[in-house]
């Protein structure tokens, strides 16, 4: 049953969508921004009630006139405010209403959705009570209905008991302060559906909390329209002694108060309760017998990372949740902008526009990750157009501009942009060289981004290696490279104090460099470490350049450990896996932040290490720490999942 | 779709919206009385008397307590129930025995009731005992003439006499 209300509401919102696409477009439907939609009104009727508060007066004459003041004496602006502060409001509930349907019918509200859904419930009552509250200001014959009903509801409780209505016997009874009290409420139920606003969106993955200008400007030009062609006004005086008989009335805040009077407030009650009761309950019906939800892996290129998807999480959540730029817009199957390929395992498409992704695209491998959910460990790939911070990622052309070995089997690379364009990336990035069947290596910025005039490569010969084995035998100065970027969300973060410590495997040692040097550039002063873990000395390339760092820098820290050094090295430094270095000198890692860069088996080995030694997920950096053994034998790509030079 | 028939067809998809917005927001009008009613309101918070008579220390009882608690006299806070009944136009239209309010039972008891009556003359009886025995100790009657429209509130003040009618 209701399967079929779900299927019955899906076909209506994309039938509706798809009308609204023929004439907005698909990347334009404000159906699409329901959310940021309800947003939106919300500051129009913050702003608007910001200045209708600078005349309003808070008295029992007061009230009513200076309402009645501002609406025809100020009517080219301050009569406006009032429309658009009460229209807005309406549209608010509008877009909220349809909001929370269609999330239901698209049964985006169970499993981890709940806290989403069960946060929207609050937040629509906390809009309804600002609403009848905000009725009651003006002191009319609808206020008088709104303050009495309400006092007469609330009276049936035994909390009340009759004693709530009193104030509302007598015109007298009414006092200048019960206009302070209902200000004072109106602003602060506001004030919490703010603080709960960002609390329900702020679980969701790069929510949208502003639609497209395109779209603000529109519906705020149609609401002035409204206002102007059917201006907001205030109905007679409040007059207690009088009964309301006929008015005019809200229905988008008021309905239920209509029942108040066909009903008896009790059963009013039990139907406010009993639908706010289900609303929560929602997720959890029918129920089923308790079963942990299965956790899917998620191999994304170009990134090169793997990303846990819940059951029943879109792809594109999944990985928008880890930082991963994927690109998208309207979120709701319509647009095609997050289409991409599953290259391996299988998805549920979900429901979407047919125009968007089309049967033979299905079969193809497409799908659209913003409504695609994974059926298994997949696999996609999708055309980056920007990473964190809003670079544009492209595809450049470069020369080879010096080349030097740094090792036997390392090279360093040094490449110029064609042009004069300066490339900007983040510490920590990578760049894809492409070759020319198409396919890409990943190879990390060794350097700064404040000189990124010649590009940094430290690449790593790897036995059979189509690009590395050309690299370090027939390569030479002046020859062009194409390559895509920046790209990945592996990079230094800022906004943290906390202490950091860098773990390089071999030539990951190439983004540590980067971010290390971003950091003395920027006069960053957290304590640093870096473990720089190779096989022998010889491995340890740039050794030189990290003790200089050290004795430069008394915030930074260097210690070389050496898993196999031979017997020409004379090592007494450290010796062992990198990771198990860090966990002898650092027991406790909850204070501290990790950037690991290196083979996908050592950051594999030390991921479990360091969260069990203290270390918050959050804090927790690696292009490689989401590795699934399943996936790593299913497709030998995840072989590839290392930055820095890995097998190429 | 041409662009201009594109501009076209969005002014046309806002106007619903514009249209559902203004119509909803206050039409249609809310008939809360019809033309030819009135509205009887019945509201009153009254203490019910104490559940027993107070009683005089004595004065080695008074002696006994510190100087600033020295009461003459030892009253229960529990109060009776108030009972109150209403008759229009001879009958009985509404009965209530109401229990003091507050968790020791010793606040006023309130009652609020309404009703929507048809306008016109009508004869009200009020009663109310607040007391253990004997039958209701205030009792008012009164025959009024309600306009459409209008609101008849019935209250109670002691003070006052007891029923306060008020149009």
């Amino acid at each position: 049953m209701l399967k079929r209300i779900q299927s019955l509401g899906q076909w209506a919102f994309l039938r509706v969508e798809g009308l609204f696409n023929l004439a907005f477009g698909d990347r334009l439907n404000p159906l699409y921004y329901l959310g940021p939609l309800s947003y939106f009104m919300f500051w129009i009727v913050v702003a608007s009630g910001l200045y209708l508060y600078v005349f309003f007066e808070t008295g029992v004459n007061e009230a009513y006139d200076s309402v009645e003041n501002l609406t025809h004496a100020q009517w080219y602006f301050g009569g406006i405010m009032r429309s658009l502060h009460r229209y807005a409001s309406d549209a608010m509930v509008l877009t909220m209403l349809l909001h929370l349907t269609r999330h239901f019918a698209f049964d985006r509200y169970r499993s981890f959705h709940w806290f989403s859904w069960v946060s929207g419930v609050v937040l629509l009552w906390l809009v309804y009570a600002a609403g009848i509250n905000g009725y009651m200001l003006p002191w009319d014959r609808l206020a008088q209905f709104v303050v009495v009903a309400t006092a007469e509801w609330f009276d049936v409780l035994p909390l009340f008991k009759g004693a709530l209505i009193r104030n509302f016997i007598y015109s007298e009874g009414v006092s200048d302060r019960l206009f302070s009290l209902l200000s004072f409420i109106h602003i602060g139920l506001p004030l919490a559906t703010l603080a709960l606003l960002w609390v329900h969106t702020h679980r969701v993955p790069s929510a949208k909390t502003t639609p497209a200008w395109q779209i603000t400007a529109t519906v705020t030009v149609a609401l002035i329209v409204l206002s102007l062609t059917k201006p907001a006004v205030s109905q007679e005086h409040a007059d207690l002694s009088a009964a309301v008989t006929t008015i005019g009335y809200d229905w988008f805040y008021l309905p239920v108060y209509a029942l108040l009077y066909r009903w008896t407030p009790g059963e009013v009650w039990l139907l406010v309760g009993g639908a706010t009761a289900l609303l929560f309950l929602l997720p959890w019906l029918p129920p089923k017998l308790m079963r942990k939800g299965k956790l899917f892996h998620v191999l994304v290129h170009p990134d090169n990372r793997i990303v846990a998807a819940r059951e029943g999480e879109t792809v594109l959540d999944a990985v928008l949740r880890d930082g991963i730029a994927l690109p998208f817009e309207c979120r709701n199957g319509g647009c095609g902008v997050c289409k991409g390929t599953v290259t391996y395992g299988a998805v549920d498409h979900g429901a979407h526009q047919p125009s968007a992704l089309t049967e033979q695209e299905k079969r193809e491998g497409k799908a659209l990750f913003c409504c695609a959910t994974p059926l298994s460990d997949i696999e996609i790939e999708y055309v980056p157009v920007s990473t964190p911070g809003g670079i544009p990622v492209r595809v450049y052309v470069a020369r080879v501009h010096k080349m030097a070995r740094l090792a036997d089997d390392v090279m360093q690379v040094f490449l110029k942009v064609e042009g004069d364009e300066k490339l900007h990336y983040y510490p920590g990035q990578h760049i894809n060289i492409i070759l020319e069947d198409g396919a890409n290596r990943s190879f990390s910025f060794a350097t700064a981004p404040q000189d990124s005039e010649l590009i940094e490569l430290q690449i790593r010969w790897i036995k059979d290696g189509r690009f590395t084995t050309r690299l370090f035998t027939e390569m030479k100065e002046g020859d062009s490279v194409r390559f895509e970027g920046p790209l990945g969300s592996f990079f230094l973060r800022e906004d943290s104090a906390k202490p950091i410590i860098f773990v390089a495997g071999s030539t990951g040692f190439a983004p540590v460099k980067s971010m290390v040097e971003y950091a003395f550039r920027t006069g960053m002063k957290r304590q640093m470490v870096l473990y720089w873990g190779t096989r022998s000395r010889r491995d340890m390339y740039l050794a030189e350049l990290a003790e200089q760092w050290a004795r430069e820098h008394p915030n930074f820290r260097f210690v070389p450990v050496l898993s196999d050094p031979l017997p020409e090295d004379n090592w007494t430094g450290r010796t062992g896996l990198v990771h198990e270095a860090i966990l002898q000198d650092f027991p406790d890692l909850s204070g501290y932040q990790i950037y690991a860069c290196g083979s996908a088996a050592m950051v594999a080995a030390a991921h479990p290490a360091f969260i069990a030694h203290g270390l918050s997920q959050d804090d927790c950096f690696s292009d490689a720490f989401n590795l699934a053994p399943q996936i790593a034998r299913a497709t030998p790509q995840a072989e590839m999942v290392r930055l820095g030079g890995g097998p190429a | 779709m041409t662009q201009t028939l594109r501009f076209i067809a969005q002014a046309l998809l806002y106007v619903p919206f514009m249209v559902l917005i203004g119509y909803f927001s206050t039409e249609p009008a809310y008939r809360h009385l019809d033309p030819g009613e009135a509205l009887v309101r019945l509201s009153l918070s009254h203490a019910g008397s104490r559940v027993s008579e107070c009683r005089q220390r004595t004065p080695e009882e008074l002696a006994k307590m510190p100087p600033n608690m020295r009461a003459p006299l030892d009253c229960p806070r529990e109060r009776l129930p108030v009972t109150v009944e209403l008759e229009m136009d001879g009958v009985l239209v509404y009965r209530i025995v109401s229990a003091p309010s507050g968790l020791r039972r010793d606040l006023a008891s309130t009652v609020y009731w309404r009703r929507v009556v048809s306008a016109g003359a009508h004869r009200f009886t009020v009663r109310l005992k607040d007391k253990r025995e004997g039958d209701f100790n205030y009792v008012k009657e009164i025959a009024v003439t309600l306009d459409p429209g209008r609101v008849l509130v019935i209250d109670f003040n002691p003070g006052q006499g007891g029923f306060i009618f008020r149009l």
